[in-house]
Formats: C-alpha cells, structure tokens, sequence
C-alpha cells in the first residue's frame, strides 16, 4: 500500500533529526556563545528558524507540491544541475557521518573508552542501512517509536527542582559571551536546529491530507520547547560559570540523579539519545540518496543505499579525536545553515522566473 | 560477461521476467474405470455393485457413517429398478459430477460416487472423526466462556454460527495442499470487513503451492508478507469468542480443516497483549490486566541483558546498598556475565520445552528437578549468581504473561540477541538491539496496514482499547486498522 506520511509523524521525524546529542552541550554552547540568559536568545533563533521554515512553505505552495527536482530541472539544464546534485550528496553524506561518529566519540568520554570507536560505528551504520533501505513513510514510524522512547526523559528534569534556584538566571542579558563575533556565536547555537530543511526532500512522499508544514512546525516547535526546557533548568541549576566550564552540563545534570534502585542514570538516557543521532544520520543519508537517484534513476534497490552507508563509513575515519569531530562538525552544519536559506530563496526565484515566462507565454499566445 | 558489464548489472535494474500464467487444465468425464485406477490398491477403497439396476457405488470406508451409507446408499439401490434410480437421483443430494478430478476429490471428502448409466453422481454420507469440543489447553481464561476449537472444520463453523446469529456471516470455501488438499473457510460479515482484505486474503490462499498445509499456524506462514520476520503477524486463537469479537470488529477470519486454531487479519503487533478475558473484567481490572503485559513484555527483553550490561560495564549504576550483596554474589562465578547470563537462559529454555513435551504427570517431575538444579545447587556450585537467577527466572515468568504463545516465544527468541549485544557494549549495545528490533518493525506489515498500529500511524482513539481497555461507552468505533466500511459500534448498517 501507498502510504503517505501522516502531520504527527512529519513532526516526530523533525523532532528526531533536530533534537539530537547537541542537547548534552546546548547549555554550555548557548552560555559560551550568547552569555547570560541565553535561553531568550535560543527563543529568538527558534523563531528565526521558523521563518526559514516558511521560506520552504513557500517552496511547496508555489510549486504545488512538486520536488525541488522537478522545480530545478524544468528551467535548468541537467549538465548544470547533475554536478551540484553530485556535490550536495557527498556534503550530505559527511553530516551525515560526522552527525553519527561524534556521538560516539562523545559516548567514549562515560565508557568503552579502549574499545575500537570504528567498531562501533559500523555496528550504528548497519542500523542506518536497515533504517535506509526502508521507505521514508517506514522511517518516519520506526521515529515516531523512537520519539516515545526520549520523550519521558524530559521528566528527569523535575529532579532538579530542589536545587533549582531563579537567581541563578541572573538579572543580566546576554552578558559575557566567551568572546568571538556575535555572529559566528549565534550560529553556532543555530546549529541545534538544523535538521529542518530536510522537509524539502519529503514534498514527494506527502499529499494534501498530510499537511506536510503543519508536521514540521509542530515538531520544529516541539523541539525548541524541550530545548528551552532543558535550557531553563540548566540555568536554574548551574551558575553561570559553571555552565560555560563544563563540556556536557546535561551529563553532570543526569548525575545528581540517584533512585533507590539506579544510579547515573546517564549511562541509560545519554545511550537513549543514539536514536536521535540515528534518525540525524539516516535522513541526511536519505537526503544525499533522493540525489543520487535523480542523477541515476535505474538502479536495482538496496544498491545505493549500500553505497551510500558505506561513503558514511568511510568518513567517518575521518575524525578521530572528539575535538576534530567537533570542529569538522560544525564546519559542515555552517555550511548547512548558508544551504538552508540560500535553496529555498533559490527555488522562489526559478519559480519566479517560470511564473513569469508562462504568463508571457500566454501573453503571446 | 566483462567486469563492467558485471558492475552494471548489479546497480542497474533490469526489465522484470515476465511470469507466464498457466491454463488449468481440462479435465476429462468422470469414468468408473478411471476411478477405480485412482484408488486401486488401498484396502479402504469400497467398490459396491447393484447388477440389477447396473449402479455402481465407490466411497472410502474409513469416512463414511453407517447410517448416512444405510440411508443414501443400500437401501435405495438394494431393490430398486432402473426407473426407480432414476427418481432416487433427481433427490437434491445426489449431486452430477461431469469433471473427474472433482468426482475423486469428493470420494476423499467422505462423499460416495454414484455411477449410473453415463452419469456420475456425488452424495454426501461421511462422518467426520474428531473430538467433542473441550477446553483450549494453551489459552485458558479465569472467567468467560471455556469451549475451544476441535480439529473439524464443520464443528468449528458451527459453533461460530451459534455465537453469531447474523445472516451477514459469510464463508467461502477454498482449497490448499497439493497432496493433502485441506479445507479452508474465510469467515467475515459482510458490511463489516473490507470486501479489500477478503479479497486480497483469497488471493493469497489462492497461491499458496506446498504439499500438505495441515495447521492455521502453518498457513499464515504462507501468506503473511514477512515472512521472514520473527514475529507473528496473523493473530491465532482456539478460541470461539475471540474469533467472534475479532469478527464483529471487522476482521476477518480463517478456518483450516484439521486445525483446532482460527486466524484472523489485520493484526497489530499490541494485538497480540490482549486477551479476552480483560472483556470479562472490570474495565479498570482490565486496563491493569493489559499494563501488566506490557511491563512484562519490557522485563521479557531487558531485564537479564540489563543485568548483563550492568555487571559487565557499568557498575557504577547499582546503589551502594546493593552493590555489596550483588558483588558477594558475584564473586564465586568463573564466568562473565554474558557467558553466566547465556547459560541460564538456555537452562530456562530447556526446561520450558521438555516441560511443554512432556506429559503433565512427568511434567510436574521436571518443575522439581529444574527448581532445585537451576534454583539452589546452581548458586551453592559457584556457577552463576542470585541475582541473575531472579533476573532469568523474572523474565521467564513475564514472558508468560503474554496471551499468545507463538509472539511469546517470539519475544523470548529476540531475547537472546539483546542479551548478546549487551554483554559486547553495555546499555549502547542494549538500546541499539531494541532499536534493531524497532526499525524491523517498522517495516512490517499485515494486509497492508502498519504492524505499530495504532503507536505509528498514530491514533488515539484505537490506544484506548489497546494500551488499556477502556469502557464500553468509550469504545464506540471500530479499529482503523480494519479498514470498516461501518466503523461506528453499535450500529449494523444495511
């Protein structure tokens, strides 16, 4: 059966792709980078991000639900387009690779430090590949199982409510970033939020009843709610100081939790946030294949998405050590974030031109 | 062929084969030579003859009654004259024959042929063996109603029309088993089930090609889109009521003759956590009823790969008070924790089987022998610890809990594997099996609807006679996953 995604599931896949192990250093990145009451800055950028959102909106109304595909290659020439195809699958498939690698150098930092980190990232691509080869409506269930096993972790929160304190927040806005330029700072926060711009490779797979931008809103949305509440409580919790010296607050935070019958509970809900980091990986690499199918439409199935599991394989020998991983990482998600604004604006400008060469078309006529 | 060509051929997708169907054959007239060829040699084969009015009778002994062969056959031809035949035949059940195969097929279903003249007639004088109906042994209930499902087919249909008195209740006859040739019965309500699934499920059952199909079980295998998959995905039950409540809920249903077990279609994965003795109950006993499962379900996968994770890597999980008792314990045993842990699941699983194999009166034997050996003298040898004799014998226990014994051992299977993982990566290892397990299903699905339903595709109303069951007043349409035409309870629309 045909089945088409559903708005709920659209969300939960959004949520999936964004909500990834960013979320363990999104306290110190946003009191690095933005200063005291970063939180209501990270308010700002979610509402920038939204706006980006409804750049794609406009996307999916003026082309009529058509594939950015389908949108390109109606005025531009295929010599022109394959390459950049090319180009975007490759780009794809290193997020895609560096997204997956660093949550496992990040994880080597609580255990398994002398295992072999490639080891277990085959193990994690082999999880991409089935999750790959499946259709995209499948993908979006097994995020939605997935986005119900993450979401109770949120209430762990509530366990720090003894030791929250307001004056922790401060009086003061935007105080004492870490130093750098104002914008490279706030789009290293923005970087939390990529993951969004996906929804264009889902125009395909989504008819009218799926209400494709409601899904994304909601779950863009959803996102930034859990990050402001995961925000809040860590600002509450740390102080200032504290929050910009520790790598991963989140982590400390998970362990001040002690049940009667567990401990450090992070070593359960850190692992819980692969998925997210899987779901991350496995829609970049479904990004990077919609790609490599337009430029070759007649392969026998699974053989692309082996090919394309592998490039992820490769590069992630890439980066070794968690710094680099780092770095290459946000180098990329830079890049993305320039991809997320320029393609929408790009795809309104060639339907501009479309509109408008129709309409004199039946001028002429 | 060249290395490139080769390479080619693996990515490029070529044009599919096309698949040429066969002409059935056509038969040719049923002959009394022809048919006393087919069954020479078997000492059941019954050949009467009743020179005085040149009549000529064939049936299998073994499956015919005394009475009916009395009554249809020896007294009617015994003094009878070629003219009073003739009026003996044109009764409604002796039935003309004109294609041979069919002719040899009903001799096989108990039928008697008649061969007058040119003309070949079929009656039906058999008499099915079986046991009176009982209780279902592997799916017992507290309160409710206790009879199960025999071996007939025909009693099976009966009792179901008795508990559904609708003329909307429709079976159709189809046929499986090259050799065994085995009834099977699609019961659905017309109105009810979507005319879609019936079809599709026809279909399937159509192309089945295996010698002998000779269970439910066995046929679902068949039809089922996964099947490669480990879990069930056609719901099986011995049960006449739940066949009846999976019926009137727009499903459809499947009988196979000399199987004392119904299947029915679409099936969900939660499906198979509810019984229907949570129905008998108090709503709020059996919402608890239904929690229950699923918490033995997580206990089932987790709880011993948890232990093994723990102990392997992460010790610093276990509260202070209980680290002492857990290392005391833990300090006699020479092996691992995975090894100790793989050990005494497949005791676990050793004793379940001989338990199931074995008759009751032996069986008990075996509940002994295996407490105190894998109870006792285990932990006092050295060769495993307390602790994970609870966590085993936990998980044993909740997987019980679970209704149906085929997703039961299903769950108890998958098991192994998360065991495994952990022991080689600790709670990442553990979380990357159960995402394993997640990501297959959701790939699977049954008659084309989403084996997650109703946690993806997500549906709130369907959750509440899922998750939990809720009231009856709050239960008021049917399942989406049914695909009904007729999805509002209560209402039979004409």
């Amino acid at each position: 059966m045909n089945e088409k995604l559903s708005a709920f599931h659209i969300a939960t896949l959004i949520y999936m792709i964004e909500n990834n192990i960013v979320l363990f250093a999104l306290p110190r990145l946003v009191a690095e980078n933005m200063g005291t009451n970063g939180w209501v800055g990270y308010i700002f950028l979610a509402l920038v991000s939204t706006g980006n959102i409804l750049l794609y909106l406009v996307v999916y109304r003026m082309g009529k639900g058509r594939s950015m595909f389908d949108i390109l290659e109606k005025s531009l020439s295929k010599w022109i387009l394959y390459p950049v195809y090319a180009g975007l699958a490759v780009f794809y498939i290193m997020i895609a690779s560096f997204v997956g690698k660093n949550f496992f150098l990040i994880f080597q930092m609580i255990s398994f430090q002398t295992s072999n980190v490639m080891f277990i990232f085959l193990l994690f691509c082999i999880m991409v590949y089935f999750l790959l080869i499946k259709p995209v409506y499948s993908i979006g269930k097994a995020a939605t199982v997935f986005a119900f096993m993450t979401w109770w972790t949120l209430l762990l929160t509530s366990y720090q409510a003894r030791e929250w304190k307001l004056v922790r927040l401060t009086s003061y806005f935007f105080e004492d970033p870490a130093g750098g330029q104002v914008l490279h700072n706030w789009a290293e926060v923005y970087t939390s939020f990529i993951g969004y711009e996906l929804c264009i490779f889902l125009f395909p797979y989504v008819n009218k009843k799926s209400k494709l931008f409601k899904g994304v809103l909601y779950g863009h949305l959803l996102t930034a709610l859990a990050q402001v509440i995961v925000l809040l409580t860590a600002f509450g919790f740390f102080s200032f100081q504290q929050l910009q010296s520790l790598l991963y607050p989140i982590i400390d935070m998970l362990d001040f939790i002690e049940m009667p019958f567990i401990n450090r509970v992070e070593n359960l809900v850190f692992v819980i946030f692969v998925f997210g980091n899987l779901i991350s990986t496995t829609m970049f690499s479904f990004a990077s294949l919609s790609m490599v199918k337009r430029i070759f439409p007649k392969t026998r199935p699974k053989r692309l998405e082996f090919l394309i599991v592998l490039g992820v394989f490769i590069v992630g020998f890439y980066s070794k050590y968690l710094s680099q991983s780092e770095y290459q990482l946000r180098r990329v998600l830079f890049t993305e974030i320039g991809i997320a604004f320029i393609l929408p604006m790009l795809l309104i400008m060639v339907l501009l031109i479309q509109k408008l060469r129709e309409r004199m078309n039946s001028h002429e006529h | 062929m060249d290395i490139f060509a080769k390479i080619k051929h693996f990515f490029v997708a070529g044009e599919q084969e096309k698949t040429t169907v066969k002409e059935p054959e056509k038969n040719e007239h049923p002959s009394l030579e022809h048919t006393i060829r087919q069954f020479e040699n078997s000492m059941d084969f019954i050949h009467r003859t009743y020179p005085h009015c040149k009549v000529d009778v064939i049936y299998l002994a073994f499956l015919v009654g005394n009475d009916q062969l009395l009554q249809e056959i020896i007294q009617p031809f015994t003094d009878a004259d070629e003219e009073q035949v003739k009026t003996v035949l044109s009764r409604s059940q002796y039935v003309v024959v004109v294609d041979s195969k069919e002719c040899i097929n009903g001799i096989l279903n108990g039928k008697a042929a008649v061969f007058f003249r040119d003309s070949t007639y079929l009656v039906d004088i058999a008499k099915p063996a079986g046991r009176s109906i009982e209780q279902s042994e592997t799916e017992t209930v507290i309160s409710g109603p206790h009879d199960g499902f025999v071996e007939n087919i025909g009693q099976n249909l009966g009792v179901l029309r008795q508990r559904l008195k609708s003329s909307h209740l429709k079976f159709i006859k189809l046929e499986v088993g090259e050799v065994t040739k085995n009834v099977v019965v699609i019961a659905y309500i017309e109105g009810l089930a979507n005319q879609e699934i019936v079809d599709e499920l026809i279909r399937r059952i159509q192309r089945i090609e295996y010698n002998a199909v000779t269970d439910s079980n066995m046929l679902i295998q068949f039809i089922d889109e996964n099947p490669n998959s480990i879990f069930p995905q056609f719901m099986t039950t011995e049960r006449p009521d739940a066949i009846v409540s999976k019926l009137v809920a727009g499903r459809v249903a499947g009988f196979v003759d000399g199987s004392p077990s119904g299947f029915t279609c679409p099936t969900a994965f939660f499906d198979f956590f509810s019984s229907p003795d949570d129905y008998y109950q108090r709503w709020l006993i059996g919402t608890a009823l239904r929690v229950l499962r699923f918490i033995g379900f997580l206990i089932t996968i987790s709880f011993t790969a948890f232990y093994v994770s723990v102990t392997t890597y992460h010790y610093e999980m276990i509260p202070h008070t209980m680290l002492l008792n857990l290392t005391e314990s833990r300090a006699k045993v020479p092996f691992p924790p995975l090894l100790e842990a793989l050990l005494m699941e497949t005791t676990i699983e050793l004793l379940r089987e001989a338990g199931a194999r074995l008759p009751t009166k032996v069986g008990q034997t075996i509940g002994i022998v295996g407490g105190i050996v894998i109870g006792q003298a285990a932990v006092q040898a050295g060769f495993t610890s307390n602790i994970l004799i609870i966590a085993v014998a936990t998980s044993a226990i909740a997987s019980f809990v679970i209704p149906s014994y085929i997703m039961s051992a299903s769950i108890r299977l998958i098991r192994f594997g998360l065991i495994i993982m952990a022991g080689i990566l600790g709670n990442l290892g553990l979380l990357m099996a159960i995402g394993m397990v997640v990501i297959h299903l959701a790939g699977v699905t049954n008659m084309g609807t989403s084996y997650l339903t109703p946690l993806a595709p997500i549906n709130f109303k369907d959750m509440l006679d899922t998750y939990i069951r809720g009231p009856f007043w709050a239960l008021r349409s049917r399942p989406t996953i049914v695909r009904t035409p007729n999805k509002k309870i209560n209402k039979m629309r004409k």
